[in-house]
């Protein structure tokens, strides 16, 4: 799981990254760059946060009250 | 602008953790610190986290990629100065967002969450008819040329002050804590986001960091104009506890209640709307 966020993380990264660099450099237009950051970015920051979790856990039942 | 929507992010958090200190002050309560809500979106980041057996996985997870993933695009149309039906449709698209985020889970507090976050759409989303009064004075609904229109003409906030009250009784709707806050109510424990716990709530706080950003600088786009950075970022505090202060003060509608009051204003909305054309048409 680590792993595979991981490069989720990086892929998601590399592809904001590139994007910035071509729409700064005038290479793409702005909705370009900003269709594939709405599009890396979500992932990017999940994965980000997967990657670094403490931990994995099993799966539970929702608290459904009393 | 990546760096933007990372600041744009922290900062929107950062409100929100005013929005909490404020109203704890009202309340002669010590309240938690304002930078809390990022120690929160960093805290739950770091929990253990899996998908519950009775969700649907796809649909669990998916939402709250859709639910960033949304308001990112409204930030990018904000910052380029884009329409204002795209933003006001991507708030229409987050309501959808906090059904399937209560569907999702499996949980009857996540499911009640979520049904009655369409209940305060068709309330919230009709609030909107303020645009027709931005329009008729504008001619426009491009957040660009309604930035010009200010400029030469002064702020729409005293041009069009009925429909600066109904805009802010949007962000009111969007609040934590507010009279209008139903689908968060305390007797569907955290509503929608019951079941969303570490990484996954972390997500949506950072969705709802990004809305706060989005929603405030927008409106102050809207009805002041086009200002310095560090007077947006005033403007956006001083909106902050001005909403804070409502917050304090009145207590949690019933869901009928919130409903009825908005659809009140909705229909004096429609009435301004009707008399501004009037007095454009003549």
């Amino acid at each position: 799981m680590k792993r595979s966020a991981g490069k989720l993380l990086a892929v998601g990264g590399i592809s904001c990254g590139t994007a910035f660099a071509l729409h700064w450099a005038g290479w793409i237009p702005l909705w370009v760059f900003a269709a594939v950051v709405v599009l890396a970015f979500p992932p990017t920051v999940l994965a980000l946060f997967l990657w670094w979790m403490a931990g994995e856990g099993k799966e539970d039942i929702p608290f459904i009250g009393y | 602008m990546i760096a933007e929507l990372v600041l744009a992010t922290l900062f929107g958090l950062l409100l929100l953790g005013i929005h909490r200190k404020v109203i704890a002050r009202i309340q002669r309560r010590p309240g938690p610190p304002v930078w809390q809500e990022i120690l929160h979106a960093a805290k739950f980041s770091f929990k253990t986290t899996w998908v519950p057996a009775t969700a649907s996985r796809a649909l669990f997870i998916g939402i709250v990629l859709v639910a960033i993933g949304i308001w990112t695009a409204a930030f990018f149309v904000m910052m380029t100065g884009g329409s204002l039906l795209v933003i006001f449709g991507i708030y229409m698209l987050h309501k959808i967002v906090e059904h399937a985020f209560g569907l999702s889970s499996g949980s009857p507090y996540g499911k009640f969450g979520g049904v009655r976050s369409v209940i305060s759409a068709a309330s919230e989303i009709p609030l909107f008819v303020s645009v027709a009064a931005i329009a008729l004075f504008t001619r426009s609904l491009t957040l660009s040329d309604i930035i010009a229109w200010q400029q030469v003409h002064g702020p729409l906030l005293i041009i069009a002050f009925p429909a600066a009250i109904a805009m802010y009784l949007v962000l009111l709707s969007k609040m934590p804590f507010g009279p209008f806050s139903i689908v968060e109510a305390k007797e569907l424990v955290s509503g929608y986001k019951t079941e969303h716990f570490g990484v996954w709530r972390a997500g949506l706080e950072v969705c709802n960091g990004l809305k706060t950003t989005v929603l405030l600088a927008t409106f102050l786009l809207l009805f002041v104009g086009q200002l310095p950075i560090w007077w947006m970022v005033i403007g956006m505090v001083i909106i902050t506890v001005s909403l804070s202060f409502t917050c304090a003060i009145t207590p949690m509608l019933s869901p009928f209640d919130s409903v009825t009051i908005q659809s009140l204003f909705t229909g004096l909305m429609l009435v301004y709307a009707g008399i501004v054309f009037l007095g454009v048409a003549a």
